[in-house]
């Protein structure tokens, strides 16, 4: 955990071993939010801020967390480079995505910005965006190979304990259960979220063109190697060269 | 009558400020009011005391309309609409539709006084509730209670003991989009919240703002007082929905100098709905042909230094149909446009003389 | 003198929004006006349409029948009832429709996660889906609000950068596909809101009697918040009307809760990895709300991510004595139960987990008979009488 602790004194004036992340000199935290303003979303995410609280009101992990759209909105409006960074490290992925700031009445969209520094801090391999993403390999791997982040054959024993017995109750009978679905696409794990060979190829294209996979090679080396591996071998049966 | 008479569009303090200027300088004047009745805003939607020294609006306002109607140069035409424009500057005619039907009126020049309308909160992108909470109300729906020297919730008819005002409803808004400040309703706001504050002293008010704006006088005749006398609560921090618990009303928001969420029962919630150019404003426009701007209101041709002047020689505007204007800022430019209207018409017939 | 009360009252009986003037143009006028210049191919509504009122005003056009379902992968993954209900509604009322094999996931929920993508990435998988559902002429209707709210996003990006279309452009000619947006972005909720009358008059069961709290989607109305359905008919045209509009239709004891607005505290990542923000937001911030002010038999919602969250959260609070209990469903499955479906073998509730019996028995459904019959046909598949299920067993 980065800053669910309310009580815990400003980060940015710790050391390094305390802070959990390592301090850069000023001139790579000004590229990293150089990153951030190229994006293309960037100039429709901020105008300017009132400083009025409306996106904190609305938000759902300002109730949870040391944390607030304003500050994300006033940081970026202000272009103070070191709160940024500092913000990149600790803040960002409390953010619930909900987007209930889009209520902003100068039209900034806090939850876009975090958007657009999050996938800064997964492709420059931050601390922050490897720790967010240390449960996650498995679930990347699914929507890169399959396109669903979520397969039919979720429901596995054990896999949500906090769910209830009921959960407990699908995974067991799962394939029965299935089998009892009407729409045909439903019936079984295989079938609930099936994606054509061609769907799939499309896919793979998408991610490689876009610069996607390579998105991941900072934050985890090994899982964009598999990745790699299974998208070009795929493509090169199908005689796509890239 | 003809080309030495201004025909002013508009009743309201800014027509009939406007009226009274060019009868003073010896110039005609054909007044022309949509209502059947003259004072405008003020009058039909009852304001009880004017910003922002808070005195009753009806007297005084009754006293500038006498000063009108009982002048030989005044023309009033109530009931009345303007439906057609036709000849050239100098020498404009207007078509007025009215009790007596359609009749022509010649002028040398126009002034517009057309004025604003409040926002309608119905449109509002925070959720306000306006149109499912009886007691969520607008400034000038307190005012219309104000008039009557009484404060009350409407679903009950109790005072109410917690009342808060939000600003900036329909203004400074990129969605809706009113980008502009309103200039009024912190002030106006201001001022009624001191009245609740006289009329209920075991009340509890609440302001809600973004940037508290009383510039000039307004900020010891209004502001100052309001929290060093009346103890009226400011709180910057704007308030992002209004919803009903129990018989209650929540407002949720953030107290951004403190830093904390806001969650808090009212009884009384007064939206402090800016200004949109009025229904009139916009269909003068059209039928006169004068620009208007991006917020429909009339375009101001001249820069901050000439404030009146139109798209179209000849006419003028003044007031709320030039943009938002407080009461004092209207007679001003009412004035302005008096003195453009009638130095307009009198150039032409010292031309045409030669 | 009297006070004003009743103008003020009166002022307030119906709101007219008018002409409203707003920041952002005409998404629809726009990809017309794209598709003009030969910059992208715009799928157009074709069939009879139900025409709705949007929150500034704009007319949305809502096509009936013949339409390709963009499913859902949490639902389709772990509450299939959700979508089989959409379906059986969608049959009942004779309306043709389309399950594609060639979908992927809008990848939403990954990327809002873990921002392992981009806007390129995240455009391209949005277009090429649409562009599958103009092969087929059918018109797409999108099951989960974050596909919904997200495609949006991407319909915005695509219509404000020329530089984001040359891109998606290029991608889409190597996959020998064009730049495909649908004419209107429609998620299912607002078919069953356009429906709402049809649905209701072929309902079969009472449900007057049953207390029901609405959780709005983030997504469907906050995120590019000018598609969403506003009716002055229902809130006063002050908070979105679907959902809401369907269950008064139906009749349903509609009530209020103080935290109507507030997010049910999914969190994409959260959900997944971050728990217990999720269990204490859903449970602190929405169930028990609504238990102490409404005291609801069901919460109705319509997305993905809020039935899960809601239903799935409500386990680890009741074991720590908190107040809460409230069976959680999407309109679609009480709609299709108001209209005569099985809770088991269309509904499905044995795959949620907070109690929906009680709000079963106020509809005056048997469940213990109806869970009989579930395990009757259950039976008939492991004897191998037949291998699935199919649309004939249900409603035998």
């Amino acid at each position: 955990m980065t800053t669910t602790d309310a009580a815990k004194p400003d980060a940015h004036y710790k050391a390094p071993q305390v802070a959990g992340y390592a301090d850069v000199p000023y001139e790579e935290k000004a590229r990293l939010f150089d990153l951030v303003k190229s994006d293309l979303r960037f100039g429709d995410y901020l105008y300017g801020c009132y400083e009025c609280g409306i996106c904190v009101a609305a938000c759902p992990s300002a109730r949870f967390y040391d944390f607030s759209p304003r500050r994300i909105a006033q940081a970026a409006a202000r272009e103070d480079v070191e709160l940024i960074y500092q913000q990149m490290q600790e803040d960002i992925w409390e953010c619930s995505q909900c987007f209930s700031c889009l209520r902003c009445p100068r039209g900034n969209n806090p939850g876009g910005i975090i958007t657009i520094m999050r996938e800064v801090a997964v492709s420059n391999g931050l601390a922050s965006a490897r720790e967010a993403l240390a449960g996650y390999s498995r679930i990347i791997y699914k929507i890169m190979s399959t396109g669903t982040q979520v397969s039919p054959d979720m429901l596995q024993p054990d896999a949500f304990p906090d769910w209830g017995p009921e959960t407990g109750d699908v995974s067991a009978n799962l394939d029965l259960w299935r089998r009892a679905l009407p729409p045909e696409t439903l019936h079984t794990t295989t079938t609930g979220w099936a994606v054509s060979d061609r769907t799939l190829i499309e896919l793979y294209l998408i991610w490689l063109h876009t610069g996607s996979l390579d998105m991941i090679a900072e934050v985890d080396a090994s899982l964009h190697a598999i990745l790699q591996e299974l998208m070009e071998e795929r493509l090169e049966d199908e005689g796509i060269e890239l | 009558m003809s080309a030495d008479t201004v025909a002013v569009i508009g009743g309201g303090p800014g027509g009939l400020r406007a009226a009274d200027a060019i009868t003073e300088i010896g110039g005609k004047v054909v007044l022309i009011e949509q209502r059947d009745f003259l004072g405008g805003t003020p009058i039909a939607e009852n304001y009880a005391g004017l910003t922002p020294h808070g005195e009753p609006a009806r007297p005084q306002i009754e006293r500038m309309i006498e000063a009108v109607t009982s002048h030989p140069d005044a023309d009033v035409r109530l009931g009345s609409v303007v439906t057609a424009l036709s000849g050239e500057p100098g020498a404009y005619t207007l078509t007025v539709r009215g009790p007596a039907g359609d009749q022509l009126v010649e002028c040398g020049a126009i002034v517009l006084a057309t004025g604003f309308t409040h926002f309608d909160p119905g449109r509002e992108t925070q959720l306000y509730g306006y149109y499912e909470y009886p007691d969520v109300v607008t400034l000038p729906d307190l005012e219309s209670m104000l008039s009557q020297h009484q404060v009350v919730r409407p679903s009950n008819g109790q005072p109410p003991e917690r009342v808060c005002f939000i600003q900036c409803v329909g203004s400074r808004d990129r969605h809706i989009g009113n980008e502009y400040c309103s200039k009024v309703c912190c002030g106006v706001a201001s001022k009624e919240a001191i009245e609740i504050r006289q009329l209920l002293p075991g009340s509890k008010v609440y302001i809600f703002y973004i940037d508290m704006r009383m510039y000039g006088y307004w900020e010891n005749e209004i502001y100052w007082p309001a929290q060093e006398k009346h103890h009226v609560q400011y709180v910057k921090g704007m308030i992002t929905e209004v919803i009903a618990k129990g018989d209650r009303l929540l407002v949720r928001g953030e107290d951004t100098t403190m830093g904390r969420p806001m969650e808090l029962e009212m009884d009384l919630v007064v939206l402090s709905v800016g200004m949109e150019p009025s229904a009139g404003t916009k269909q003068m426009a059209r039928v006169l042909g004068v620009a208007q701007n991006k917020y429909g209101f009339i375009h101001a041709v001249g820069g901050p230094l000439d404030t009146v002047s139109t798209s179209r020689a000849g006419i003028f505007a003044c007031g709320a149909a030039l943009g938002p204007a407080d009461l004092e800022d209207t007679v001003s430019s009412a004035a302005g446009a008096a003195m453009k209207a009638v130095g307009f018409l009198r150039r032409r017939a010292a031309v045409s003389a030669d | 003198m009297t006070i004003p009360i009743e103008a003020l009252k009166r002022k307030k009986e119906h709101f007219d929004r008018g002409e409203d003037r707003r920041a952002l143009a005409d998404p629809r006028a726009e990809l017309l006006d794209l598709e003009a210049r030969g910059e992208l191919v715009v799928q157009k509504i074709d069939r009879d349409v139900v025409t709705v009122p949007t929150k500034y005003g704009r007319d949305k056009r809502i096509q009936k029948a013949h339409l390709w379902h963009h499913k859902s992968c949490g639902q389709c993954g772990h509450i299939p009832g959700y979508s089989t209900s959409i379906f059986w509604v969608m049959r009942k009322l004779g309306y043709d429709y389309h399950d594609p094999k060639d979908q992927t996931s809008c990848t939403a929920w990954n990327y809002y996660a873990s921002a392992t993508s981009n806007t390129a990435a995240q455009a391209a998988v949005a277009v090429r889906n649409f562009a599958a559902a103009n092969e087929t002429g059918f018109f797409p209707l999108i099951h989960c609000g974050t596909s919904y709210g997200h495609y949006k996003e991407v319909r915005e990006e695509l219509i404000r950068h020329p530089e984001l279309r040359a891109e998606v452009r290029e991608i889409m000619a190597k996959l020998g596909k064009q730049l495909v947006l649908p004419e209107e972005i429609v998620h299912y909720s607002e078919w069953f809101y356009a429906l709402r009358h049809e649905i209701a008059a072929r309902q079969v069961r009472d449900v007057s009697q049953v207390k029901v709290t609405v959780h709005p989607a983030c997504h469907y109305y906050k995120l590019v918040e000018g598609d969403a359905i506003y009716d002055p008919d229902v809130y006063g045209g002050q908070r979105t009307a679907v959902v809401t509009g369907l269950a008064q239709a139906l009749g349903a004891d509609v009530r209020n809760y103080s935290t109507w607005f507030d997010c049910c505290g999914f969190g994409f990542r959260h959900i997944l990895v971050q728990r217990d923000f999720t269990r204490s937001f859903a449970t602190l911030r929405k169930i028990e709300v609504m238990k102490e002010e409404a005291d609801p038999d069901v919460v109705l919602t319509h997305d993905t991510g809020c039935v899960t969250t809601l239903d799935k959260s409500q386990f680890a609070a009741r074991a720590h004595d908190r107040n809460v209990g409230v069976g959680v469903m999407s309109e679609a499955q009480f709609a299709a139960l108001a209209m005569g479906a099985h809770p088991y073998k269309v509904c499905q509730l044995h795959w949620h987990s907070a109690d929906y019996r009680p709000v079963l028995e106020k509809m005056g459904i048997d469940w213990e008979q109806a869970w009989a019959e579930f395990q009757a046909d259950l039976k008939r598949l492991e004897r191998g009488e037949k291998q699935f299920l199919d649309w004939d067993d249900v409603d035998s």
